[in-house]
């Protein structure tokens, strides 16, 4: 299986809360192509967790499209979301232990996460080979409450990659573990996107994390505020023209400042002039 | 491998699945036992001639030559395997000739093996044509010796058969054998019918007799089979089938195509029918206590399954997010759940089966066979229909979430003060059924459910109420700094398990609050009905005829009366008579049950006798002077006509001698006149009278003095005699001052006889009277029946509710009073009281009677009328309430264990929370154990509330007896000690059980629990 190709396009999420309505996301649009290892990052409440959300099929969008390989999930019935999840789509919950029957051992988990893929008649390894790959071998028939919590979080990574899917969501796969154990899940990650092929899309708040993958998009306020390619961070034009300033830009430019963008020479270039207040 | 990880919860939902199967087979297996039982003890307390077949020709078949073996065969192979071999018979009418009222009529019989049942004291077992054996009465009384002949009439014809005695034999008593054929008992005695003619014993012959031509067919010759019941074998279904059989028997023996008569007699359809009626009984009270705990345990099931159901939605979205669809989740769950639930019903069966086995050894009478079978297959097949159908409901309840929904942790709810569609649907229906049955608008069937659906309406809305009150007090209570009670209270507020524990207890309280009010009304009830019935504790019949022997052994045997009290009956023939029941009142007080408790003293005294001598005389005979008569009698025609003059004489023995002094046809200046009497060992004088011709009037006055037998007596003075002044009479009027003398002055017309009773004689018996006043009384005064079977006026002083052993018309008398001048009438029955079942007693009364020529003929105790009461279906099946109310409690203790198991990591990891707070581990106990216990106590309370009102709605449609007493004594007032009782048992169950799972969950909040995680 190779990787899905995801893409947004305005995407809105509303959700209500205590009687209010709230958007969670508001005209979001995203591409990660097939087989790319990209992060979420942002503060608590941005939306993060929403998007990954939306992107599993769990939640349905307010408004905008949401595309996973071939298939538009807003639109997607119940059953195309089942097999979708079965064999195409993996996520990883937030803490280890939410992904894992917590009665059944590594290796009863794989083999409970690969039944609906293998049923749709798809080829898989068995469930020894996939702890095998990430270490495993050795606790696969260990009860979870004597894992430590970097190997529960690796059987939580097997059990997602269980069914070898085109994505793997994965909502902070690598909080409440030490740094050995959560560089051990990274390059875990890292090797199974590579070898695969798959496309994983994380959140992270650890910016050690958002360090390691090549690419991250930061959503801010519900909406995508930047990006960061190889340790450089741009700002992303929307589609509709918005350009969300970077965080520390956004700092020193009080809201309702007026700004002019110049050209630089030859177009290789703007200069984003701020005016000076009517007070100054 | 999920069972493993939550043990607790497992077993606790299998006990659940267990208790649920237990009730659903014990509810049928139980009443089939007590059909059985029922049967059993019907059948066994039968007199065996009465359970028995017999069947014989009928009397226009006379010549049909039909043999015992044919009417053998009219009996179905099926009917006979429940009866033993068969014994047959021939019988006939024996008139000896030439038939005068001197010659002796009777039966004359063969029954296969009779001799063996009969002891010959002269001669053998008849063996020929014509030879019989007569019993020694017979030929004692019609010297019939071996060897006699004698000649008896044909059934046509005028040649008598000739018959000759071979044997002389003497009846055993008591032998099955004979199916209730008296042997002997009626020679010599004539013969009830129009002829007067002398009877003599049954006669035994030969087979031969019937069947050879050398004895002529006799009157009324008939083929006979008697099948006795084989009654240790005998089922209820056999019963039934047995009844309607005979019953088919009978309809096809009298049938015009029958190639002869047939009558049949057997009183198993009579026996079938009772038991019948008490079955119908039983399907009330059975299924109104079956039915509740059936809800209970149905809704404890399903709030179980909710809980843990609720457990497993983190799972469930798991099964979601790999792709296995609602269909998948619903399998996970059901791998899970459905082997648990059904693991609990095999244990369930076998706990039916136990209690079955117990209630048929120790609770019930009889030798109930173990029986499964069909009924107990469809009982578990219910039992696993509604495991399952739960099960599946409550796991597709869940799989059907959206998944977004089973990843939040906590699912949502509504509004706290809200009711739930459900729940609202539930209360709106049960309300309306308890609100339109409290009103009197429904009764039957659902009308039992009652108690159970209150509860179910108080406990929902009790439940929704509690939580957000619960939250508001908490609130209050942590704005005023009393942390420990206001985390308590919210977290109590915050659990979903408070709103079960709420309603669960709640129902669970009610049913074993009525349960154990019905449970004890219903014993109350037969207590008191069989003391009504029975009276006192041992009642004695005494032979007729002894009153004064029984006085007098009882004032041997027990001189304050204080064991033993007489009491003696009579009742006038017809419906709705008043019987007379004359008692010592202080002792019968004592002694005689009332249930609810016997009238106070003061009702008593109205009974006493008035404080006067009576007048005694002793000697053989009786002399009295009469002084300056002017009486004189004159007949209608104005001529004068005789006039006697006389008094009363009441001997020891109770006898009235009516005895004449004289003659008073003429004036008398002064005459001295003396009679005989018998009166050696005493006589009272009871009455002066005077008699003339019907129609004469008697006018005058006189002085009698100087009375005397072999000692001077007082006639005087004028108060010791009470003055009769009546139209029917007339009038006579007592004079004097004088103890030696007495004035009489007499104005009668048309009368024969004026009488003046002594004051000691009673005019008017007081007498405390149940049932009303009869319709010829006048004012409070009636006639009721003396002892000697004459009038006695009465008056009554004081109604009463009822009087123990007596019927509903009665009217309780001072027999000291009532047995004053009279001799017993035969009708009237003697009886001893006893204040308790004491055999040693009896026997020295007994002895004593026996010393005075007096015996007892029957006794009968309180506890085996008691018996009778507790022998039916209506009082085993209101037993089951023990079981029910135990059960209730059970089921709730479960739901908390299973609340406890499925709940106990968060609660765990929130008070190792506050113990990290710096909380003291003291304290958390405490807060552990107020956070659920307020739940139970609510639920208990208004369990409690509901369970009194339910008992007080649905009792009154519980049948407690098999047949209506015929005195009632029912008392449905709430049984207080036993709700007391119940209501300790629940509190001490189930808050006992909530304070120590309270205590385990607080020693369990280790804060290691924080570091565990999701796990």
């Amino acid at each position: 299986m190779t990787g899905l190709r995801v893409s947004t396009r305005r995407l809105v999420h509303i959700y209500r809360s205590e009687g209010h309505e709230v958007a969670a996301l508001s005209g979001v649009d995203l591409d990660v192509a097939a087989g790319e290892l990209v992060g979420l990052l942002g503060p608590s409440g941005a939306g993060k967790s929403t998007l990954l959300s939306l992107l599993a099929g769990v939640f349905r969008a307010s408004a905008g499209k949401v595309h996973v390989g071939d298939l538009e999930l807003s639109a997607a019935t119940p059953r195309e979301l089942d097999r979708m999840r079965a064999q195409d789509v993996s996520l990883m919950l937030q803490g280890a232990g939410r992904n894992l029957l917590p009665y059944g051992t590594p290796h009863d988990n794989v083999r409970f996460a690969q039944r609906a893929a293998r049923r749709a008649g798809k080829d898989l390894p068995g469930p020894g080979d996939v702890l095998e790959q990430l270490g495993l071998g050795a606790d696969a028939h260990r009860p979870l409450d004597e894992l430590t919590p970097g190997h529960l979080q690796l059987a939580a990574l097997a059990v997602a990659m269980a069914s070898r899917p085109g994505l793997l969501l994965a909502d902070e796969p690598t909080s409440q573990l030490d740094h050995a154990a959560r560089d051990r899940v990274l390059s875990a990650i890292a090797e199974t996107c590579r070898e695969l092929g798959t496309t994983v899309v994380i959140v992270t708040h650890d910016p050690d994390v958002a360090a390691f993958l090549p690419r991250t998009i930061t959503i801010r306020d519900g909406r995508v505020g930047g990006e960061g390619r190889s340790g450089e961070e741009y700002a992303v034009v929307t589609p509709d023209g918005f350009l969300p300033l970077p965080g520390h830009v956004r700092d020193e430019l009080a809201p309702g400042t007026l700004v002019r963008f110049h050209t630089t020479g030859e177009g290789a270039g703007y200069l984003l002039v701020p005016e000076d207040g009517p007070d100054e | 491998m999920s069972v493993r990880y939550r043990p607790f919860q497992a077993l606790a939902l299998a006990a659940l699945a267990a208790l649920v199967t237990a009730c659903a087979v014990f509810a049928p297996l139980y009443d089939r036992a007590m059909q059985q039982a029922l049967t059993d003890i019907t059948v066994e307390r039968a007199d065996p001639d009465s359970v028995a077949l017999q069947v014989s020709t009928g009397s226009d078949s006379l010549f049909s030559n039909a043999k015992p073996e044919n009417l053998v065969a009219l009996v179905s192979p099926a009917m006979r395997d429940s009866y033993l071999d068969p014994v047959l018979g021939y019988r006939a009418t024996a008139e000896v000739l030439p038939g005068q009222p001197n010659d002796p009529l009777g039966d004359l019989v063969w029954r296969d093996g009779e001799c063996d049942h009969v002891a010959f004291v002269r001669g053998d077992c008849p063996a020929a044509p014509g030879d019989i054996a007569v019993s020694t009465a017979d030929a004692d009384n019609f010297g019939l010796r071996v060897g006699r002949r004698l000649t008896i009439r044909p059934a046509s014809g005028d040649v008598g058969s000739r018959l000759r005695v071979t044997g002389i034999y003497e009846g055993a008593q008591g032998d099955d054998y004979w199916l209730g054929l008296a042997l002997t008992g009626r020679s010599g005695l004539a013969d009830p019918g129009l002829l007067s003619q002398v009877q003599h014993d049954v006669w035994l012959t030969d087979r031969s007799t019937f069947e050879g031509s050398r004895v002529p067919v006799m009157p009324e010759q008939a083929a006979t089979v008697g099948l006795p019941l084989d009654a240790t074998a005998l089922g209820v279904d056999d019963l039934m089938s047995l009844a309607s059989g005979i019953e088919e028997l009978a309809a096809a023996g009298t049938a015009p195509t029958a190639p002869f008569t047939v009558e049949v007699h057997s009183g198993l359809p009579d026996i079938a029918a009772d038991v019948r009626d008490q079955t119908d009984q039983s399907r009330v009270t059975v299924p109104l206590l079956m039915a509740q705990l059936g809800l209970l345990a149905l809704v404890v099931l399903w709030l179980t399954l909710l809980a843990v159901t609720e457990q497993r939605r983190p799972e469930v979205a798991l099964a979601r997010l790999r792709g296995r669809g609602r269909r998948g989740a619903r399998s996970l769950l059901a791998g899970e759940l459905l082997p648990v639930a059904l693991g609990g019903v095999l244990p369930g069966v076998t706990i039916a089966l136990v209690g079955t086995a117990l209630a048929r050894t120790v609770a019930l009478p009889g030798h109930a066979p173990f029986e499964s079978g069909l009924r107990l297959l469809v009982a578990v097949g219910i039992a696993v229909a509604a495991l399952v159908l739960l099960t599946v409901l409550a796991i597709t309840r869940v799989a059907r979430e959206p998944v977004e929904t089973l990843l939040r942790r906590v699912p949502p709810r509504r509004g706290s003060w809200m009711l739930g569609t459900g729940d609202a649907l539930v209360v709106a229906g049960a309300g309306s059924l308890v609100v339109v049955f409290a009103t009197g608008g429904l009764d039957g069937p659902v009308a039992l459910a009652a108690p159970g659906l209150i509860a179910v309406v108080v406990g929902l809305v009790l439940a929704h109420l509690t939580t957000p009150l619960a939250a508001v007090t908490g609130r209050g209570m942590l704005r005023r700094g009393k942390v420990r009670a206001a985390v308590s209270l919210l977290d109590a507020a915050r659990s979903p398990a408070t709103r079960r524990v709420v309603a669960i207890v709640t129902l669970a309280s009610a049913l074993a609050v009525f349960s154990a009010d019905a449970f004890v009304i219903g014993q109350r009830n037969r207590a008191a009905a069989s003391e009504q019935q029975a009276g006192a504790r041992l009642v004695a019949d005494v032979e007729a005829g002894h009153l004064a022997a029984v006085r007098d052994a009882l004032a041997e045997v027990d001189p304050d009366g204080r064991d033993a009290t007489p009491v003696v009956r009579i009742r006038p023939p017809g419906v709705g008579s008043v019987e007379t029941v004359a008692v010592v009142p202080d002792d019968f007080r004592r002694i005689a049950l009332f249930p609810g408790g016997a009238p106070p003293a003061g009702t008593w005294r109205l009974l006493d006798v008035p404080d006067v001598d009576p007048l005694e005389i002793t000697g053989t005979q009786l002399a009295l002077t009469v002084a300056g008569s002017s009486l004189a009698a004159t007949r209608a025609d104005g001529q004068p006509g005789p006039l006697s003059l006389g008094v009363d004489l009441v001997t020891a023995a109770g006898e009235t001698l009516h005895t004449t002094l004289g003659s008073l046809d003429r004036p008398v200046d002064r005459e001295r006149l003396v009679v005989p009497t018998y009166c050696r060992d005493g006589c009272f004088v009871s009455a002066i009278w005077l008699h003339t011709l019907p129609g004469a009037s008697i006018t005058g006055s006189a002085t009698l003095r100087d009375l005397r037998g072999d000692a001077p007596a007082s006639i005087g003075p004028a108060d010791q005699w009470t003055p009769v002044d009546d139209d029917a009479q007339g009038r006579m009027a007592p004079g004097s001052t004088k103890p030696r003398q007495l004035s009489v002055a007499v104005q009668t017309d048309g009368a024969s006889e004026i009488r003046m009773p002594q004051v000691w004689l009673p005019v008017r018996a007081p007498a405390l009277l149940t049932g009303g006043l009869p319709p010829a009384a006048s004012g409070r005064q009636f006639d009721l029946s003396a002892l000697d079977g004459t009038v006695q006026r009465a008056e009554e002083v004081q109604a009463l509710d009822r009087v123990p052993g007596t019927g509903p018309r009665a009217a309780l008398v001072n027999l000291d009073l009532v047995e004053r001048g009279v001799a017993l009438a035969t009708s009237a029955r003697i009886e001893i009281w006893f204040a308790e079942d004491d055999p040693g007693l009896l026997a020295k009364v007994t002895s004593a009677l026996e010393e005075r020529g007096a015996s007892i003929s029957t006794t009968s105790t309180l506890t085996e009328t008691r018996r009778t009461f507790d022998d039916s279906a209506a009082a085993w099946s209101i037993q089951l309430a023990a079981v029910v109310g135990a059960a209730a409690v059970l089921l709730a203790l479960l739901v908390l264990l299973v609340g406890a198991a499925s709940s106990w990591r968060s609660r765990t990891r929130d008070l190792a929370a506050l113990r990290m707070s710096g909380v003291p581990r003291r304290d958390i106990g405490s807060m552990a154990v107020a956070s659920q216990l307020p739940a139970v106590v609510v639920g208990v309370i208004a369990g409690t509330a509901t369970g009194v009102y339910g008992a007080h709605l649905a009792l009154p449609t519980v049948p407690l007896f098999a047949g209506e007493p015929a005195v009632s004594t029912l008392d449905l007032s709430t049984a207080w000690p036993a709700v007391a009782l119940a209501v300790v048992a629940s509190t001490a169950v189930l808050g006992g059980g909530s304070a120590l799972i309270g205590r385990v969950l607080a020693r369990r909040a280790a804060v290691r629990r924080l570091r565990e995680g999701d796990l």
